[in-house]
């Protein structure tokens, strides 16, 4: 009997109410980052069209998976 | 996820980018195999740097170019220092005419469907690594994951009435429950979802899943709970966290704690005031079908 409570405490069958709110409130990326509040395009071909026009270069982040959405 | 908390994180380096620079982020897995004028200007670009297979490998890095395309520098170090230096000497070729658009890659160039919902998904290793040696591994340690989910209007509608359509079912655990903290994660294969169970009662969405591979290498047990809520069809509250027991790691995404770990996904309606919001989800890059209908795959 003891075995099969600490088998049944081990592998909970529902995550409770306080852990959701606890883990929902704490796993969220900061709007406030510091690389969130830079005006970044997502079209090459929209920045390269403000380039010219403000004759300014291009800083190109390019990574494997977006950079502002994945990973 | 590195070079969001090192050199994003400067604020020289982000005054210099306000001030003098058209700041653009891309996913360079699809532009450099986009087969229309913005993957051709990518090419042109990246061609005259050190990473320029483009059938091959990565052409990650940060590149500061001309509008013309001229090629300034290119780097893919993460110290602040010379990423700061080498912003302050850049100066674009003057004279340069916008780019026309002339041909659309549709594989790449796509946005959400009408009516469908963004969902931001964040995930986080709530435990079990090593103490960090050096600071990019204490921040890949900390590391919150991004990615959004896309729900649809049918979907929504399903969800309503109080079923979660197997599509939706599929997408949200084969390519959101995912270990995506460190790099880019393996998706999981259809074979690979071993039980799921997930009931839907009032708004309350609830569950249990396990996730392993075949050699079980990579295993995932999670349990689900979340709140969802409506006006009409639509979604107005997707609230869900998927929490459990990770084991492992993929190609892309090396270096996880060595002994199975706690592992937490959380999912929230965006408030499409965020640029990111209108990125595609990783899943669904080249393979817009496959991300919408895993089910059928």
């Amino acid at each position: 009997m003891l075995a099969i409570l600490l088998l049944l405490a081990s592998h909970p069958s529902d995550l409770s109410e306080a852990e959701f709110q606890k883990l929902h409130a704490s796993i969220v990326d900061s709007k406030t980052a510091a690389w969130r509040t830079i005006p970044w395009r997502t079209s090459l071909l929209d920045a390269q069209k403000d380039a010219a026009e403000q004759k300014k270069p291009l800083f190109i982040w390019a990574m494997d998976g977006h950079p502002l959405g994945c990973t | 996820m590195i070079d969001r908390a090192s050199i994003l994180a400067d604020q020289r380096i982000l005054a210099q980018l306000r001030a003098d620079y058209i700041p653009v982020a891309i996913d360079q897995a699809n532009q450099r195999r986009q087969k229309d004028t913005e993957g051709d200007f990518y090419r042109k670009i990246a061609s005259q740097g050190p990473r320029n297979d483009f059938k091959n490998g990565t052409t990650q890095g940060f590149y500061l170019a001309s509008p013309d395309g001229t090629l300034l520098a290119y780097t893919n170090h993460r110290g602040p220092d010379r990423m700061l230096r080498t912003l302050r000497s850049a100066r674009a070729v003057e004279g340069a005419e916008p780019v026309k658009r002339e041909r659309t890659d549709k594989r790449y160039a796509f946005t959400a469907p009408d009516g469908a919902a963004v969902v931001r998904v964040n995930g986080k290793v709530l435990g079990g690594y090593d103490e960090a040696r050096g600071k990019y591994e204490a921040i890949m340690h900390s590391a919150i994951s991004r990615d959004n989910l896309w729900i649809t209007a049918a979907e929504q509608m399903a969800l309503s009435q109080g079923s979660v359509p197997k599509s939706l079912q599929s997408r949200l655990l084969r390519y959101h429950l995912v270990d995506n903290t460190r790099g880019e994660p393996p998706m999981w294969r259809s074979g690979e979802v071993r039980s799921a169970d997930l009931q839907l009662k009032d708004g309350l969405l609830t569950g249990r899943v396990r996730f392993a591979t075949k050699s079980g290498d990579r295993t995932f047990d999670a349990l689900l709970r979340g709140h969802l809520e409506f006006k009409g069809a639509k979604l107005t509250r997707f609230d869900l966290v998927a929490s459990g027991t990770f084991k492992g790691e993929g190609r892309y995404t090396r270096n996880a704690p060595k002994k199975p770990f706690p592992y937490a996904v959380t999912f929230r309606l965006a408030d499409m005031k965020d640029v990111a919001d209108g990125v595609a989800p990783q899943a669904a890059r080249g393979w817009l079908d496959g991300y919408l209908h895993p089910e059928r795959n």
